[in-house]
């Protein structure tokens, strides 16, 4: 086919796109650029270069336990996710029965009801209970705000699924369980790393859920960031900002290792 | 490899019982508060309150409202981007860089993205330094706390959205179809507003039906961004819970905020049904 040369259109069109390129990545520059000024207030560009804030927030006791939380909730609350999700997506896939409709909307509603709203519910229900405001509450809110992406990506990789290899599984003796374990894991393992990747940065970033049910002393990051920002800007707190973007660049290139970014980008 | 019975419903036990304890029942827990009054009797006083009074109304309207816009305004700006990405882009590299980009804020905290606004509109922001060093206003302007910041906060958040929602349609729409209209005599643009668009709605309906159902519950982007100047349904909720200790409005409020996002998604579930299937036709 030939090449047509680039109408006033085309050119339109790529810079609207370039433009809402940079549009996306400038705040997320900024931070990261400014958290490393010298001077003692937030400022672009920079004046100078220095880790300061870094070092401030990181030897803040506070922050380190907030962070620490963080990332003990996301691990706990996806481990748990992986380990309840993973059996729905194989009977969604691998038994027919009435109700199946509906098991799965209860186990992807979570993705598309208003966090605030989970939160609110898991605090009367902490209340009732008497776990309010501890551990165990923030951790069940997270098990089930993650649950459906596990869910999600193992009925996707279920879904491609050859079932030959565990037919010869089967047939040269493999119990059900063992067939499970030898066979189909590790195959469909790259939907469940997939899986847990966007389940930790869910839990990771969640401000709605936790909000309800934190103290003082029991405080995820983005909550004890966004506590701190609706007073005070400055860069101790872009630096710590910065610091989640690093997490967040980190999970994104191992979730193109895994699955690949456009996959997971148009899944 | 089928499951028997016998295996369905030991795989389901545990799922099922977690998700009734620490999702349903509490579900069921606010729907109940929601029909109490402060001293514990039954009365639907509170939904009265919600759509009696002109204050919580008014901040249900603002909250609809403005989810219209910052759906409209993604859609306008999302739209070429998707397009471009997936019809334009010839480099693999370029494309893969582009996800990055897009899909590296979803990963990033509301908090941190409205904290990058905060930086870039303050009044000592790079956006009014840059004006104010280009001349073209004297003083630095408010561009901050107020629904101009909002707006364009939750634009940012909401994006990638509707860019990613629109590829993921787009990608599997034959070009060829665009390409025949253009050897049928079509200029570039009727050829894309006649074949492609229309085969796009379904995305841009998804799209659309997403960004609008998270703005309406969206608490901490305009949290930040208004200063707490202006109200929107997920503050009037957090408000009743942490300061003013009307948990029983709270509940009703919270069952109103659900009441709508379940309509908003099945009409999503609707449109995606009728979206899907063209796309089985098309083998």
């Amino acid at each position: 086919m030939e090449r047509r040369a680039p109408s006033l259109g085309q050119m339109l069109l790529s810079a609207s796109a370039w433009i809402t390129i940079l549009f996306l990545a400038l705040p997320l520059v900024i931070i990261v650029s400014t958290s490393f000024t010298a001077s003692a207030f937030l400022q672009f560009p920079p004046a100078g270069f220095s880790l300061k804030w870094y070092a401030q927030f990181l030897g803040d006791r506070s922050y380190l336990d907030s962070l620490a939380l963080s990332g003990w909730l996301a691990v706990s609350a996806t481990a748990t996710a992986v380990v309840l999700g993973v059996p729905v997506a194989l009977v969604l896939t691998r038994a027919q029965f009435k109700g199946s409709r509906a098991l799965a909307a209860l186990f992807l509603s979570p993705l598309i009801l208003p966090p605030i709203v989970i939160g609110a519910a898991l605090l009367q229900f902490g209340t009732s209970t008497g776990i309010a405001r501890t551990f165990w509450v923030l951790y069940v809110g997270h098990v089930v705000l993650v649950i459906p992406y596990i869910v999600r990506t193992t009925l996707a990789s279920l879904a491609g699924f050859n079932n030959s290899l565990e037919e010869a599984a089967q047939d040269l003796g493999a119990s059900a369980v063992s067939t499970f374990f030898l066979i189909t894991l590790p195959l469909i393992k790259p939907g469940i790393i997939a899986g847990s990747l966007f389940a930790i940065i869910i839990s990771w970033i969640n401000v709605e859920l936790s909000m309800f049910n934190t103290t003082a002393s029991l405080m995820p990051i983005p909550v004890k960031l966004f506590n701190y920002i609706q007073y005070n800007v400055d860069p101790m707190i872009a630096a710590v900002s910065a610091t989640t973007i690093y997490v967040a660049i980190i999970v994104v290139v191992a979730l193109d290792r895994v699955i690949g970014i456009d996959r997971a980008a148009t899944n | 490899m089928q499951l028997s019975r016998k295996w369905v419903l030991a795989l389901l036990c545990a799922p099922v019982t977690f998700l009734l304890a620490f999702f349903i029942v509490p579900f069921i827990l606010i729907v109940i508060q929601s029909f109490q009054t402060q001293d514990g009797a039954w009365a639907a006083d509170n939904y009265a309150k919600i759509f009696g009074e002109g204050y919580y109304w008014a901040t249900l309207f603002d909250t609809f409202r403005l989810s219209l816009w910052v759906t409209v305004c993604c859609f306008i700006i999302g739209y070429p981007l998707a397009y471009y990405i997936v019809r334009r882009i010839e480099s693999r590299w370029v494309r893969r860089l582009m996800y990055i980009v897009i899909i590296t804020p979803l990963f990033t905290s509301n908090i941190v993205r409205a904290f990058g606004w905060i930086v870039l509109l303050g009044r000592k922001g790079l956006i009014n330094d840059t004006l104010v060093g280009a001349g073209i206003i004297d003083r630095p302007i408010a561009l901050l706390y107020g629904q101009f910041s909002i707006i364009l906060g939750l634009v940012y958040i909401m994006l990638p959205f509707m860019v990613l929602t629109i590829a993921s349609v787009l990608q599997n729409i034959d070009k060829s179809l665009e390409d025949a209209a253009r050897d049928l005599g079509c200029n570039a643009w009727t050829a894309f507003l006649k074949v492609t668009f229309p085969l796009s709605l379904p995305g841009v309906v998804a799209g659309s039906l997403i960004i609008f159902t998270l703005t309406v519950s969206a608490y901490v982007t305009p949290s930040i961004l208004s200063g707490g100047r202006e109200l929107v349904m997920s503050m009037l909720i957090f408000q009743q819970y942490g300061a003013i200790l009307n948990f029983e409005l709270g509940a009703a409020l919270s069952v109103v905020l659900l009441v709508t996002t379940l309509i908003l998604v099945v009409f999503y579930m609707l449109v995606l049904d009728r979206g899907s299937k063209p796309s089985a036709a098309r083998g």
